[in-house]
């Protein structure tokens, strides 16, 4: 359910950074989304649909890169995908893990006529 | 044309945040976002948090909900300061619906608000609200397996409450199994067991909440 209140973020800022170039239309959003956002993308393509409709981003395809979780582990400096959740480092079954990946939620570019 | 953009999806909510933020640190509120599934205890637990910190700490309650005011009025019978928001259709509260809220509480009055968020694991942790600490409650009658399924919630607390304990023994609930889920997904969560109805463990509850407040207080005469 939360998507719905993503996709109407999404709307706002490509509509103003298109607004910024005089664009009419927006084609494209390319949106990266860590996968720990929990976001689900057919449902937030489906919200965003919904949201957009009447704007300059009605016809707007909303890409949405999945980023997987990584860890930097802070005793043996090792870098690693986590997997499943496991905040246990694979080399040193150490615990002090930065997390390093997989919390972003960014609108990288859109594409404009 | 391509345009970079490269912004945050929710920074104009972490924006209000960082307000709410402010105006928390000007009142010296310590600020705790409740969350849980539904049923699992939130207003229970506020109830005997307002009868146990009564004459130590001042507490308020910003209640969020669906539907009703249900869930303030069982709070505001321990003459607390209670602020309803009804969300509507929206499934958690975010930044902008709390600080709504805060132009009717004296918040200069209060020592400890609590924000009872909407019953749902998943939403409620995708929102900062501008509080200082994240509270979970997983209760016995849900599943052990809960952390694994539902990650952020988890991963963003800082203190996770077990509740109904005085029924694990009616359930399969695996006590165990549910602080290793949890210790998985965040190695520094801090976890409580507690019964609401029985009052197991709501004093190193109560004890958290004082200490987290003092911490508070500290911080701030040294900012």
């Amino acid at each position: 359910m939360h998507e719905l209140g993503i996709a109407q973020n999404i709307l706002e800022i490509a509509i103003d950074a298109a607004n910024k170039e005089g664009a009419k239309k927006i084609s494209r959003i390319n949106l990266i989304a860590g996968e720990l956002r929990g976001i689900v993308p057919l449902q937030l393509t489906f919200c965003f649909g919904m949201a957009s409709k009447n704007t300059i981003a009605s016809s707007a395809y909303l890409n949405i890169e999945t980023v997987a979780v990584s860890g930097h582990c802070g005793d043996c400096n090792a870098d690693f995908s986590i997997e499943e959740y496991q905040y246990l480092c694979p080399k040193c079954t150490g615990k002090n893990i930065q997390i390093t990946g997989g919390t972003e939620l960014r609108i990288k570019d859109i594409e404009i006529e | 044309m391509k345009i970079n953009v490269m912004q945050d999806v929710l920074q104009a909510n972490d924006r209000i945040a960082q307000n709410n933020k402010e105006l928390f640190k000007k009142n010296r509120n310590l600020v705790i976002n409740l969350m849980s599934s539904p049923g699992a205890g939130k207003t229970s637990l506020l109830e005997k948090t307002a009868e146990r910190l009564a004459g130590k700490l001042r507490l308020g309650v910003i209640v969020g909900d669906i539907e009703t005011t249900r869930d303030a009025d069982r709070i505001s019978k321990f003459k607390i300061p209670t602020i309803q928001l009804t969300t509507g259709t929206a499934c958690h509260l975010d930044a902008n619906m709390v600080s709504s809220a805060l132009p009717h509480m004296d918040l200069s009055k209060i020592d400890i608000l609590v924000v009872e968020n909407v019953g749902n694991l998943v939403c409620p942790a995708e929102f900062i609200i501008g509080e200082d600490y994240k509270v979970m409650i997983l209760s016995v009658t849900e599943g052990d397996e809960k952390p694994l399924k539902y990650p952020l919630m988890f991963r963003e607390s800082s203190l996770m409450l077990i509740n109904k304990i005085d029924l694990v023994l009616y359930t399969n609930f695996n006590i165990g199994e549910a602080k290793a889920n949890a210790g998985k997904i965040n190695p520094d969560i801090e976890i409580i067991e507690i019964s609401c109805t029985q009052g197991t463990g709501l004093d190193s509850w109560i004890s958290w909440l004082i200490n987290k407040h003092r911490k508070k207080l500290g911080e701030l005469a040294h900012a």
